[in-house]
């Protein structure tokens, strides 16, 4: 694939995501009131996040971000080749954009309960962060937070729909 | 005299039953027994007049949720309660006993201004004669909980064992908005409160070991951090907000520290605090998936959720995290472990044929015993104060609901209802 296309790409969606990072702090400060005050929501990676998307009923969208999610089987938090292959293009996108952190959220589907999958998402999103940290990505460029099975961008009952909720999303946060 | 503090709410027995007389009716009361039959007749109350009062329908819903008890229909009642007598002297018991009560309730309120006085006395009505009787004075909001406080001494008078009614549950609730928040209801299902209103992620409630507050893990800051909430008011304050996981704090029933579930390396393990929330040790040191703590009644040990041998297994260990053992021995995914106020079983949730079902066990791993059965996924049980009762939530009936049962199981009953998902019961201690 073409370098600079792809170059192109990631610089107008980081147009995009640092839009949407904007109008959707706005919204969260009318929203959240006193509880938000000093919440330390300066990380920029928060606004684009599957948390921040879902407060604005937005999560489930089409990904269109620099970096691809993975996916895991049921109850694991194992790096299958997909995943490995994915990481390295993830990796690769990060040392060409040494500037950029990112945050890795860890999910899960719906299929256990809230505190085991919580839990099971941190192994997922420190499974990613330690294959990233392998592949030469820099230890402090690189946050995890877990969400477990709350944060679902697929409402179905379905085996197609329980695997892609069963992810780590990679968010960007520029530097 | 002045009016008293909103909490203050008093109580005397009127007559005590004996010990021997609780103990030979536990065995005609019971779980799997048939249902005892009971009239509750209105209150005679000058100002009320009649109507059915806020005590008399909740110590029927009570009594009812108990699965102990059939409440005979009201509508089926020959005395006028306004005019007849409420002592053992002045009781027609023919009245009752033609309508098929074994007992009776009847009971007086005075109301002066914000003050209420309820005198309450339970009669068994073959024998003409008084079995035990509460004096309660409030305010006139304590009503209900008048109800629930008689209840529980009822339950005790034919058990021998006090009803676990004069309590609150916890839970998460989606009724109000996009995310879940936390929502107190009396253990009867009324007087629904909402706690939070955040707008983010709210996670695992619990009570605070004294049952005036609440822990909860919050994504309100970004990171699911621990906090207490203060009742009735609701103020926030942190307890710990270690990077990654500050989850289930679980206060010990001792008071003096909680069990957490926070990540070392991005790895969940389980850590005691300080009440203050600052870190005093770690207490797992394992490369699986450790959470979930639950207090053994005496603050001795703690029962957890690991991976550990290749599927989640529900542990034992002593609460300096040496001894650990394994307690659930059949299923591939057990979780959600919850150490019963009496300390003889742990209840847990068990994966079954892609549902989830309520399993109880002895701490030592023998004699599991099934619960819950059927449709749907039922999860996240909580024992009662009295260790009779678990609440959990099912999905038996669509979206996930709370459910009450006995702990054989044979009487599940809904306790809410309404639009949204109703999860993560906690249930308090009794309130005093």
């Amino acid at each position: 694939m073409n370098r600079w296309w792809v170059g192109g790409v990631v610089v107008l969606a980081f147009i995009a995501l640092a839009a949407a990072g904007c109008s959707s702090k706005k919204k969260g400060s009318e929203l959240e009131g006193a509880g938000a005050q000093g919440a330390g929501l300066s990380d920029e990676s928060l606004s684009g996040g599957s948390l921040a998307l879902a407060k604005s009923g937005r999560l489930g969208a089409a990904d269109t971000g620099p970096l691809h999610d993975i996916h895991f089987d049921y109850d694991s938090f194992e790096l299958d080749e997909t995943a490995r292959q994915t990481l390295q293009e993830n990796a690769q996108w990060l040392k060409d954009n040494p500037n950029v952190r990112v945050e890795v959220e860890g999910h899960c589907d719906d299929r256990g309960t809230v505190e085991y999958n919580l839990a099971l998402g941190a192994k997922r999103a420190a499974a990613a962060k330690n294959y990233l940290i392998a592949l030469g990505i820099s230890r402090d460029r690189i946050t995890t937070i877990s969400y477990g099975e709350e944060l679902p961008i697929c409402q179905e009952e379905t085996e197609e729909c329980w695997a892609r909720n069963r992810r780590d999303h990679f968010v960007p946060a520029g530097s | 005299m002045r009016a008293l503090p909103a909490t203050f709410l008093t109580c005397w027995t009127i007559a005590l039953a004996t010990q021997a007389a609780a103990q030979v009716r536990s065995t005609i009361i019971g779980p799997g027994v048939k249902r005892y039959p009971i009239a509750l007749s209105p209150l005679k109350d000058g100002a009320a007049g009649g109507a059915s009062d806020p005590f008399t329908r909740t110590l029927g819903r009570d009594l009812e949720l108990s699965g102990l008890f059939r409440i005979i229909p009201s509508d089926t009642y020959l005395e006028n309660a306004q005019t007849s007598g409420v002592t053992a002297e002045d009781i027609d018991f023919a009245n009752w006993s033609v309508i098929g009560a074994l007992a009776l309730v009847k009971g007086v309120a005075e109301r002066h201004g914000d003050e209420l006085s309820i005198e309450a006395r339970l009669f068994d009505v073959a024998q003409h004669r008084q079995l035990t009787g509460k004096r309660f004075r409030g305010r006139a909001d304590d009503e209900p909980r008048m109800a629930n406080r008689f209840a529980d001494e009822i339950i005790q008078y034919f058990t021998g064992e006090r009803g676990p009614f004069d309590s609150q549950i916890a839970f998460l609730s989606t009724r109000g908005g996009r995310f879940k928040d936390v929502y107190v209801m009396t253990a009867n299902s009324d007087d629904v409160r909402r706690i939070t209103n955040e707008n983010t992620l709210n996670l695992s409630p619990s009570w605070t070991a004294d049952g005036r507050g609440l822990v909860v893990t919050s994504y309100r800051l970004g990171n699911p951090d621990l906090f207490s909430i203060a009742l009735p008011r609701g103020a926030w304050s942190k307890l710990s907000s270690l990077r990654g996981l500050n989850l289930g704090g679980r206060w010990s029933p001792d008071g003096r520290r909680l069990a957490v579930t926070v990540e070392y390396d991005g790895n969940p393990e389980i850590a005691l605090l300080n009440p203050d929330g600052s870190l005093l040790r770690r207490l797992t040191d394992h490369w699986a998936v450790d959470v979930s703590p639950s207090w053994s009644p005496d603050s001795q040990q703690l029962a957890f959720c690991s991976d550990r041998s290749g599927s989640p297994q529900i542990y034992v260990m002593a609460a300096d995290g040496s001894g650990v053992r394994r307690v659930s021995t059949a299923g591939t995914y057990n979780t959600s472990p919850s150490w019963a106020p009496k300390g003889d079983r742990i209840a847990y949730a068990s994966r079954i044929g892609g549902h989830f079902q309520i399993f109880t066990v002895k701490t030592d791993g023998s004699d599991a015993r099934q619960v819950t059965n059927g449709p749907g996924s039922n999860e996240d049980p909580s024992w009662s104060p009295d260790g009779r009762y678990l609440v959990f939530s099912s999905t038996r009936r669509g979206a996930p609901k709370l459910y009450l049962t006995d702990v054989a199981g044979t009487n599940q009953v809904e306790l809410t209802e309404g639009k949204g998902s109703d999860t993560s019961p906690a249930w308090s201690g009794w309130l005093e």
